[in-house]
């Protein structure tokens, strides 16, 4: 303090008045910093964006509807309408007057009704009086009557001269357009072309930022009523987790994504894009609109977030939008989010959540894929996943295996399965990045010796039935592709029809000769699959004793000299014991346990050992082996996968994987050991999961269908719950799906995998579209038990699978429900026929020349069609109508002619050409013809 | 380097390490309390703090927003503490040559007026407070989170900035203790302050010589005890409580061996090698004796001390015996966490029977 003050005083008066001012000026700046930063929503720009979008298309469509006005009739109308005031002109005096007179019976109308109101309330409030007092025997009572009485008089008065006003104001008013007509009928004539473009105006007006614009959204007013806004949606059908209760979905998604439900901005950039799939999401005619599903419920994130770009959870869906997008809204990765946005390409998971316990999801292309790898790799059978119990065991039978394949081959290939074939669908458990150290090499292969050592010691014994007596294999090899047996597996010397078509129901047939033990065995096999194993899929094709020595000849004669060569190492027995007192010693010291492995011969040990590494390595999941039935899986449930905390997935010491569920899953997949590395882990701890060898598209496929495994509990009004028929229909194609069926035939457009091999879909399996609606039950029934070909142009046979009644139940209502179709169509009645409708039905067969395909009992050519004869008890009458009307609804690339295109017949001569009466005399008579083929019990 | 600096920023170092440069810092407050000091320390942090913030991993956890707080906090308290020792260490120096301090100069002992000196400078302090408030809120949204979920609790769950310290303490002692007996002794002892400190001298203005006592072991509990906690647990405790160095990378699944043991059981187990008791007392009497001793005769035996003299005569024996029982009680975490560093000590006294663990 140098520099003295005045007294009293420590500082300056007018730099503190100075420092009092900078401060002020600064807590001004703040507040208005506050409401501007308040103020600034990066949702507010896209929408700006969205009206000027909007206002652009507008505009076009705008010059759009000019354009399409006549001009010449509008001038013409303009040039009438000012005719038309020319005249009104002349006539101004006595409209003037007119206009006055309308005025002055208005005011009147207007005070009348005024009166008639007062009347009206005064004889209510009086009747009430009056009643009430009449009631009670009051002395007024007679007094209030009068009145009432009077009122009423009174308000009878009004009435009458308020009509009397109403009709005179009408023909004034009518009097007035006769003299205006000309302008009003021109005036008409102007809207009636113009309405669009008025229409569009009055839209294209509300883009427009005017004051009241301005204003509007205008900082401090903007909570009043302003235009731009969060817009958002209620979804009461699905429910989100929020401090403890589960409350309605509350998506905001639609602020910036202006767009989406409406057609006419798929060129536009996101946010504004349109949905790409109207049709099924989001649109208001869709199976899911927006209003009943909003956005979240399928795309995961959170919806009800708008702050930013990186509130909502937003995930690119690769490494390339990844940095698109740091770049364009610095994204970084959401936080504490348990269920951030699904990747773009695994949207469909989410199908997963409302659709459970179905067989194929049409309409959900990628997640179909996904259940089917699964089905395929037999995942379900390890890690129980909800919905999937139905489903088979993957595996073959071990239970007689001893009669099918030695135990070197068997050793071999548990050891290295693709080595025999590269196409295996056995997984790799040994030789893999983390057990193969030597010390781990040398106790998996005592592991595999046990093993083999217990399956043989349970395994029953098998004695082929049939004998091999040698075949042609050229032949052989001809059949397997004519058969079908392509339908269900890969086989080697076809190899780019295998991978065309893809099939994977069976194992790829390659090496067969250096696996089978007999080529009796084989024989056997292939004519009677159930012999071998009783619950097999593998059907029988009817083969003759030819035909199966034949196709044997060629499958023996696939060897694979390489793997035969292999010697499996000999089982060392001090490593066996050390393993069995490993397993011991979980509840016993290492003393106790190496006793009691002591105490065991030779031979229980390596048993012991074998039952114990089945357990370890889920052997029985796949495989039916005697020891384990009840046994769960090994594997962890997947049921709520999808949920499963982002923690809980051990990426160990992987950090070069991406740190998503779905990163996880996908190397999980890819190469389930690699967590082990850079651990230390002893060999009982080593992790089980076998290598796949799974492509990235297979394993990217699986992820899909695995994250949709979500814990979300829906609530009921937001599951899709199958109605009677399609629960039905669902049974059936479970078990249609077991059988492969769909391997051959497509069912309204699942599977028919087959088909792809041949270049005329005529010669491949048919095509089962509405195929409940096509073909009588009894008859399927019948058919499913007892193959009769019905289409004897085709060299792909239908096998006859080895179906429970249940089973052939379950297929044939499958059929019924899946087209909506009652059970039963009686077809026991006679045909009753109009006069001269059978001359002209046969007229018709004749002139159509149905015969020329259709033959049978008709001609001795070669059939291409089915035999008529039999249409009666196979098919519906209601279908034969339909399929003559339009075979190719039914049938796409049939052969079948359409006669009857678009309603129109080529043959006008009969029936006078009446397409419905042609078509149903044509049933009639195929109906005639198949009397006597009615075998069923309804016959009377 | 900075392996080196993770490892020493472990408690087991850093705190004794701290305790050092804080008794450091008392015993030549001369040295720290001086304008050079201060320049030449500020020179030499610059660049070491550039250098800190340069590792991602650090500056990930300074600009988290919950932390900021703190880093204004650490930055404070710095100056606060280095203020109050250059002040007392240039009154010392005047008193020391028989002069007065600096707050009794003629020229600091005028009255000026409350209007305009006070409250007008006040309202500059309220209005200039709002503005760095409201600017700070705008730049650094609060840290809100997502809406509580059972099944996804934060990890690490970090208490309020404030209470990091006392969290700290939860890892040495029991729940009861670190939560309600120490805090509350340590609420206790703060309002006790006035009542207990007699020495009329220092008041109004800064000193060291004439308060050393005082100023020692206060500010022994304040930077040492609580400050540094604080710091501990807002910087170097990551997920699951675990100890993280600066520049270590949060690794959700790291593990720290701790397996920790109790008195009781040293003594039956390991020393007298014979199973434990079926009293409770008896089988924790060790750990009661050494408590009881600790609590009873410490207080005792430090009079005969010269210091424990000189201060019951000054204070009386009710005064004194309360501020030795706050000493040793505020001792008693330090001389905890060597235990439990040195012997991984569980606890003292361990009877869960009846929830009494020290």
């Amino acid at each position: 303090m140098s520099k003295k003050q005045e007294p009293g005083m420590a500082y300056d008066m007018s730099k503190l008045n100075k420092i009092f001012a900078f401060l002020s000026v600064g807590l001004l700046i703040t507040t208005f910093w506050v409401f501007l930063d308040d103020y600034i929503r990066p949702w507010k720009a896209v929408q700006l964006e969205a009206m000027q979008i909007r206002r652009d298309k507008l505009q076009e469509k705008v010059e759009e509807a000019k354009k399409s006005i006549d001009q010449e009739k509008l001038a013409e109308l303009q040039a009438q309408l000012a005719e038309g005031e020319e005249a009104a002109k002349k006539r101004q005096a006595e409209i003037a007057a007119l206009e006055a007179e309308i005025n002055k019976i208005d005011k009147d109308i207007k005070e009348e009704t005024i009166t008639n109101g007062r009347l009206n309330s005064m004889v209510s409030a009086t009747t009430f009086k009056y009643e009430i007092a009449n009631s009670h025997g009051d002395a007024n009572a007679r007094a209030l009557l009068a009145t009432l009485r009077d009122y009423k008089e009174k308000f009878e008065i009004s009435r009458d001269r308020m009509k009397t006003l109403e009709a005179s104001m009408k023909a004034k008013n009518k009097a007035l357009d006769a003299l205006r007509a000309e302008v009003i009928e021109a005036e008409k004539g102007i809207a009636d072309i113009t309405r669009t473009l008025d229409l569009l105006k009055i839209s294209l007006a509300k883009t427009d930022v005017t004051p009241v614009f301005a204003v509007r959204n205008a900082p401090f007013l903007d909570f009043l009523d302003p235009t731009l806004k969060i817009q958002q949606l209620v979804i009461d059908k699905v429910e989100d987790d929020r401090y403890f209760v589960s409350v309605p979905k509350v998506d905001r998604c639609i602020t910036c994504h202006t767009f989406i439900d409406q057609e006419g901005y798929e060129d536009q950039p996101n946010p504004h894009k349109t949905h790409p799939n109207l049709e099924l999401m989001v649109g208001t005619d869709s199976k899911h609109p927006m209003k009943q599903f909003g956005c979240t419920s399928c795309h995961g994130g959170e919806g009800h977030r708008v702050h930013d770009f990186n509130s909502a959870a937003h995930i690119p869906q690769n490494e390339e939008q990844k940095a698109e997008w740091i770049e364009k809204y610095n994204w970084h990765e959401p936080h504490k989010i348990p269920q951030p946005m699904f990747k773009l390409q695994h949207t469909e998971a989410s199908c997963v959540k409302c659709h459970q316990g179905v067989e194929h999801l049409p309409g959900a292309a990628k997640l179909n894929e996904g259940w089917d790898k699964i089905e395929e790799y037999g995942c379900y059978a390890c890690h129980k996943i909800e919905g999937w119990e139905h489903k088979r065991t993957p595996g073959p039978s071990l239970e007689k295996i001893s009669a099918k394949i030695d135990k070197e081959f068997f050793k071999n290939w548990v050891w290295s399965p693709k080595e025999f074939n590269s196409h295996a669908k056995m997984p790799s458990f040994f030789a893999q990045s983390n057990n193969s150290k030597d010390e781990f090499m040398e106790k998996n292969v005592v592991e595999v010796n046990a093993i083999t050592e217990y399956v043989w010691d349970k395994a029953q014994d098998y004695k082929p039935f049939a004998k091999y007596q040698g075949g042609n294999k050229e032949r052989g090899k001809e059949l397997i592709k004519e058969v079908g047996c392509m339908g269900c597996h890969g086989v080697e010397g076809y190899e780019a029809e295998s991978k065309k078509v893809g099939a994977y129901a069976g194992p790829y047939l390659t090496g067969t000769g250096s696996k089978v033990k007999s080529a009796d065995w084989l024989v056997s096999w292939l004519i009677k699959p159930s012999h071998y194993q009783e619950n097999t899929i593998m059907p029988s094709f009817r083969l003759s004793d030819r035909e199966a020595n034949d196709i044997t000849a060629y499958l023996m004669s696939l060897r694979n000299k390489k793997f035969e060569k292999l010697k499996f190492e000999e089982l060392n027995k001090d490593l066996r014991d050390e393993l069995l007192v490993e397993y011991f010693a979980a509840f016993d010291t290492l003393e106790v346990a190496a006793q009691k492995v002591e105490a065991m011969s030779d031979r229980e040990k390596t048993l012991e050992l074998g039952y114990r590494s089945i357990g370890k390595y889920g052997c029985y999941s796949c495989h039916s082996v005697e020891g384990f039935d009840g046994r769960a899986g090994i594997g962890p449930e997947l049921t709520k996968e999808g949920s499963k905390p982002l923690t809980q997935f051990g990426f160990n010491q992987q950090h070069d994987i991406e740190h998503s569920r779905d990163g996880w899953i996908k190397a999980h997949l890819i190469n389930p050991r690699r967590w082990d590395g850079g651990l230390d882990k002893p060999f009982k701890d080593l992790t089980r999961m076998p290598n796949y060898y799974m492509t990235e598209k297979e394993a990217d496929s699986i992820t899909l269908a695995i994250l949709g495994q979500v814990a979300d509990e829906v609530p009921l009004k937001g599951i899709k719950r199958m109605s009677a028929h399609e629960k039905l229909a669902n049974e059936g194609m479970k078990v249609v799906n077991k059988y492969s069926c769909v391997g051959c035939h497509s069912v309204d457009g699942w599977g028919g995998k087959v088909v792809k091999m041949y270049d005329d879909t005529n010669e491949a399996p048919p095509q089962l579209n509405m195929q409940g609606f096509r073909v009588q039950s009894d008859w399927l029934y019948h058919f499913l038990g007892n193959v009769q070909p019905i289409r004897p142009w085709l060299k792909i046979r239908m096998p006859s699978f080895n179906l429970s009644t249940e089973e052939k139940n379950a297929i044939v209502t499958g059929f019924q429900a899946k087209s909506s179709q009652p059970t039963f169509v009686a077809n026991d009645e006679k045909v009753e026929w109009e006069p001269g409708e059978r001359a002209a039905a046969v007229k018709l067969f004749e002139a159509l020349a149905c015969a020329s395909c259709h033959t049978t009992g008709f001609n001795k050519d070669q059939a291409s069609a089915p035999n008529l004869y039999k249409a009666k008890p196979r098919l519906r009458p209601d279908w034969m109508e339909a399929w003559l009307h339009n075979p190719q609804k039914f049938v796409p690339g049939t052969v079948m002619p359409s006669f009857w295109e678009g309603g129109e017949s080529l043959e006008e001569g009969i029936l006078g050409g009446d397409a419905d009466k042609q078509v149903k005399a044509l049933v009639k008579y195929i109906l005639e013809i198949g009397e006597n083929e009615i075998r069923s019990p309804m016959r009377r | 380097m900075k392996h080196f600096i993770n490892i020493i920023a472990d408690p087991i170092y850093s705190f004794p390490i701290f305790s050092l440069l804080f008794f450091a810092m008392i015993k030549w407050y001369r040295v720290v309390g001086t304008k050079k000091f201060a320049w030449v320390s500020l020179a030499i942090s610059i660049p070491v703090t550039v250098w800190f913030l340069a590792d991602p991993q650090f500056i990930k956890i300074i600009l988290w927003p919950d932390n900021i707080p703190i880093n204004i906090l650490v930055i404070l308290i710095a100056f606060l503490t280095w203020f109050p020792l250059y002040k007392a260490a240039e009154n010392d120096k005047r008193l020391e040559a028989g002069l007065e301090p600096i707050e009794a100069l003629p020229e600091n002992r005028e009255k000026v007026w409350a209007w305009p000196n006070l409250v007008y400078t006040e309202l500059f302090a309220i209005i200039a407070g709002t503005i760095f408030l409201v600017v700070w809120a705008i730049i650094f949204k609060a840290p809100l989170e997502e809406p509580a979920n059972t099944t996804w609790a934060p990890n690490p769950a970090k208490a309020p900035w404030y209470f990091l310290g006392l969290q700290e303490m939860l890892v040495y002692f029991d729940p009861w203790m670190a939560g309600v007996v120490l805090p509350g002794l340590i609420v206790v002892g703060l309002i006790a302050i006035p009542y207990l400190d007699t020495n009329p001298k220092g008041n109004g203005y800064y000193c060291f010589q004439d308060r050393k006592f005082a100023i020692t072991s206060f500010l022994y509990g304040w930077l040492v005890l609580w400050i540094y906690l604080i710091i501990v647990g807002t910087f170097l405790r990551g997920p699951n409580w675990t100890f993280y160095g600066p520049f270590e990378y949060w690794d959700f699944h790291k593990v720290v061996a701790e397996y920790n043991v109790n008195l009781s059981e040293f003594l039956w187990l390991k020393w007298l090698n014979t199973s434990m008791p079926k009293n409770i007392f008896v089988r924790e009497i060790l750990g009661i004796i050494l408590t009881v001793g600790y609590i009873v005769v410490l207080p005792i035996l430090s009079l005969k001390t010269k210091f424990g003299k000189e201060m019951l005569e000054k204070i009386g024996a009710i005064r004194y015996y309360i501020v030795v029982f706050l000493a040793i009680s505020m001792c008693s975490l330090p001389i905890k966490m060597v235990l439990r560093w040195l012997f991984s000590l569980k606890y003292i006294i361990a009877l869960p029977e009846i929830e009494l663990n020290l």
